[in-house]
């Protein structure tokens, strides 16, 4: 018999609000058992007789001894460790038997040392990525990574026109990555509209599809109407009907019923339930950047015609999702950040290892990327950084595994910005070193 | 039967030229240009195309779709093998975006497309199968571990997995084990690749084989399209078995994209003035884009050039089988109006002028049409 006091409650137990400081260590424990392997293998290599190279059994009989000094008691990480030295291992062997007719084996050697070196100083990076207690925040990689890709796809500001400004100056370059952080491949778990009223959803194929029509309409063909806000001038107008006009089957009746909401999210209202006109605080933006025209009519009007690109609207969305970051889906919290913590992963690993660096495969592993990847995702939604709700992120495997699916599909765009991002990790070092 | 043929085609050719008429009147009638000359621009190529098309049976047409639009996106034989890599040297960064419109076939009706929306993240998840491995195929075990959801039953990926198998013409091998290590019963595995010609093909590009060291791993450029590729040469070949390439719905939405194609390959080049604004515009780029007129989106001048060039198309690419599918009916309306909205990464909107991105097929396309302009004149 149990003498322990049962309750007499039954309590549901919320999320418990994980800390700076619970999540932070998760983050380090697996870098911190990679270095050590990586140092290890490479004081080995260092040690060893190039002539002994050539044979790869003294290589798989090392592996053996190293495994036996295994004492890690947590099963997960023992496994892990396993795994991540057996991998280690085995691209060490099979560049050796690759190379070795071709290269003489000392070299073999020192190319293993350098991308050893390479590697081990990349986990150096990401494990001081930052620090405990956020000290000199401003001076950690993590920050200053956040905040230049922030600046670039999901600029702040303190009104929508700046954040807006920003973002555009930046869409020449990254318009397809300001894009795609709008659009999860996860967007079939959306609902449209939530109970939430404020909840902003991701773009889904079909709403992009829609938002596509809606540009073309307005600058095929629009109606002009009277601009509630502004006396004797006149704002360009689409019947909301033509909009849905080609859908069929009915596919797109969500989206009909929804767009009071989309239209919010891209800069448009519903006027007398039938026309799609822009907001009165978008005009001023559309009329800015040249997106508006002004042309005065005989009887004295003046006409907004609209001259549209296909980042007109697409923009306006992203600046009112990075406004109203808080209330941003769980989709679409999960997707910003895990792509801000793969755009921050992939550049530290591009500035760092040599392109033909062999162990690029391992960090580029899905199986290592979902033992850092979803607590520096964690890391990057606090106040200080990306300010989104990291409550929202999903800690299910399943989910991970779902979304992190999707990192292997990248798009060129996001290449040539990781590209972008080491050559700034190489500038804040030198900057830190002054 | 051929001078069957021949009655059809030319009639084909008459609606065309009716179109041309129409599209011409309802120009005259509005404008929605706001460059100078556009408008006139367009009216002028109208009316050659009204000259030039039915010329020599419809010569442009049948190079246009049987040796470029074909050739590149939908090709001509019954080997999957010679049609797969024929799409697959098609693609460039932004003909992706037309092999990835494909794959819909068509986007306004979700019960009988191609290959389903929930097919679309599984492809992504077909590339992942083949990236982690270093010997070019999956294992049905390896999918299920990697991809199932342990809160529901098996089955449901085990039918993606052999719908896709199906979708791709994948080929399979079962490796019996005796004793399975944990359960010391009888295992039956199941490894998928792809077929041996396949395999030829992509070890160009997409995949590396290792001979020292045995292994055969995908390189990064092998990716979604890859498969999708696969899928357009599954349809290309098998196009005289309407219900196995999912029946009219892609026929029309097929037919439509390529009627899209032939369409904006025809358009003239406009001279900008050079203080407008577009030039300014840092997403325009001289050396890769071009401003068309706008006005032939319209629906009254689109309509009735679309409607006959759908039919077209549909009977160059598949015969009477595919023309008899191109019914007028409402529904096929609404499909042909709103592939006016596709291709947007082709051809983008800036500053409230048409970009043609110019991409191969639209050149090649362009400087038949050329040829034949400049052949005129010269006589």
């Amino acid at each position: 018999m149990s003498y322990k006091k049962k309750s007499t409650r039954t309590i549901k137990h919320g999320r418990k609000r994980e800390k700076w400081t619970d999540i932070l260590p998760r983050y380090l424990t697996f870098i911190t058992h990679m270095r050590p392997i990586l140092r290890e293998t490479r004081r080995i290599i260092i040690n060893l007789d190039p002539d002994l190279l050539l044979d790869t059994e003294i290589l798989d009989k090392i592996r053996q001894e190293e495994e036996k000094r295994n004492i890690r008691k947590v099963r997960a990480l023992s496994e892990f460790s396993a795994m991540y030295r057996s991998n280690i291992y085995e691209i060490i062997k099979d560049f050796i038997i690759k190379y070795r007719d071709e290269i003489p084996i000392i070299d073999i050697k020192d190319y293993i040392i350098d991308f050893l070196h390479e590697s081990v100083d990349a986990l150096n990076v990401l494990r001081h990525i930052t620090n405990p207690d956020e000290l000199n925040l401003e001076n950690t990689y993590l920050y200053q990574l956040v905040k230049f890709i922030e600046e670039r796809i999901m600029s702040r500001g303190s009104n929508l026109k700046i954040i807006y400004e920003k973002l555009l100056e930046n869409s020449p370059n990254l318009y397809e990555c300001q894009r795609h952080i709008l659009q999860s491949h996860t967007y079939y778990r959306e609902k449209l509209e939530s109970p939430d009223n404020f909840e902003i959803p991701v773009i889904s194929p079909k709403v992009y599809q829609i938002i596509n029509n809606i540009t073309s309409l307005y600058n095929l063909d629009p109606n002009f109407g009277e601009f509630p806000e502004k006396e004797n001038y006149e704002i360009p107008m689409i019947l909301k009907n033509d909009v849905f006009l080609p859908y069929i089957d009915s596919i797109a009746n969500a989206e009909e019923e929804a767009i009071e909401k989309m239209a919010e999210r891209i800069g448009l209202r519903l006027i007398d339930g039938i026309f799609l006109a822009p907001q009165e605080d978008f005009v001023e933006i559309l009329l800015d950047n040249n997106y508006l025209r002004e042309n005065k009519q005989t009887d004295g009007t003046i006409r907004l015609l609209p001259q549209f690109s296909n980042e007109t609207l697409i923009t306006y969305y992203l600046a009112f999702a990075s406004q109203r970051r808080g209330f941003l889906s769980k989709e679409l919290v999960n997707w910003i950040s895990m792509n801000f913590a793969f755009l921050i992963y992939m550049g530290i690993l591009k500035w760092k290892l040599s392109d033909e660096n062999i162990f690029y495969a391992i960090f580029k592993d899905l199986q290592t990327n979902e033992k850092i990847l979803p607590y520096l995702m964690k890391l990057i939604c606090f106040p200080n950084y990306l300010g989104v709700d990291k409550m929202k992120i999903r800690d299910s495997i399943q989910y991970r595994k779902e979304i992190f699916n999707f990192i292997g599909s990248q798009i060129d765009n996001l290449k040539e910005f990781i590209n972008e991002i080491a050559v700034f990790c190489k500038k804040f070092e030198s900057r830190k070193k002054k | 039967m051929a001078e069957v043929q021949d009655t059809t085609w030319k009639m084909l050719l008459n609606d065309f030229e009716n179109g041309l008429e129409k599209a011409i009147e309802e120009l005259q009638k509005r404008d929605v240009e706001n460059i100078p000359g556009a408008k006139e621009a367009l009216i002028q190529r109208l009316n050659n195309m009204k000259l030039h098309f039915p010329k020599n049976n419809g010569d442009i047409f049948i190079k246009s779709i049987n040796e470029k639009i074909q050739n590149a996106f939908f090709p001509n034989t019954t080997s999957f093998s010679e049609a797969f890599e024929k799409i697959l040297k098609s693609r460039t960064h932004e003909q992706d975006f037309i092999i990835n419109e494909l794959l819909n076939g068509f986007v306004t009706s979700k019960a009988k497309a191609i290959a389903l929306g929930t097919q679309g993240p599984i492809i992504d998840r077909m590339v992942e199968a083949f990236s982690k491995r270093n010997d070019f195929h999956i294992v049905d075990h390896q999918f299920f571990a990697m991809f199932g959801d342990p809160n529901k039953p098996r089955h449901y990926v085990k039918k993606q997995l052999e719908e896709l198998v199906n979708m791709f013409g994948l080929v399979s091998k079962e490796l019996l084990i005796e004793k399975d290590i944990r359960r010391s019963e009888e295992k039956v595995y199941t490894f998928y690749t792809f077929p041996s010609d396949i395999i030829k093909i992509l070890e160009e590009k997409y995949l590396i084989i290792d001979a020292d060291l045995g292994y055969a791993y995908v390189s990064e450029d092998f990716d979604r399209n890859v498969f999708i590729c696969m899928f357009l040469a599954n349809l290309a070949i098998h196009r005289d078995d309407i219900d196995k390439i999912g029946g009219s719905f892609t026929i029309n939405g097929v037919s439509a994209i390529f009627a899209l194609i032939l369409l904006l390959s025809f358009m003239p080049k406009l001279s900008v003035d050079e203080t407008n604004p577009i030039l300014n515009d840092p997403t325009f780029k001289a050396d890769n884009m071009s401003v068309i007129p706008k006005s032939w989106m319209i629906r009254q001048v689109l309509e009735p050039l679309f409607e006959p060039l759908i039919k077209i198309v549909a009977y160059r690419v598949g015969g009477g089988l595919w023309f008899s599918k191109i019914v007028d009916s409402e529904i096929n309306k609404k499909i042909h109006n709103q592939i006016k909205f596709l291709l947007k990464d082709v051809n983008k909107w800036i500053l409230g002028n048409l970009c043609r991105v110019e991409i191969p097929i639209f050149v090649e396309i362009s400087n038949i049409f050329t040829e034949i302009l400049v052949g005129y004149d010269e006589e």
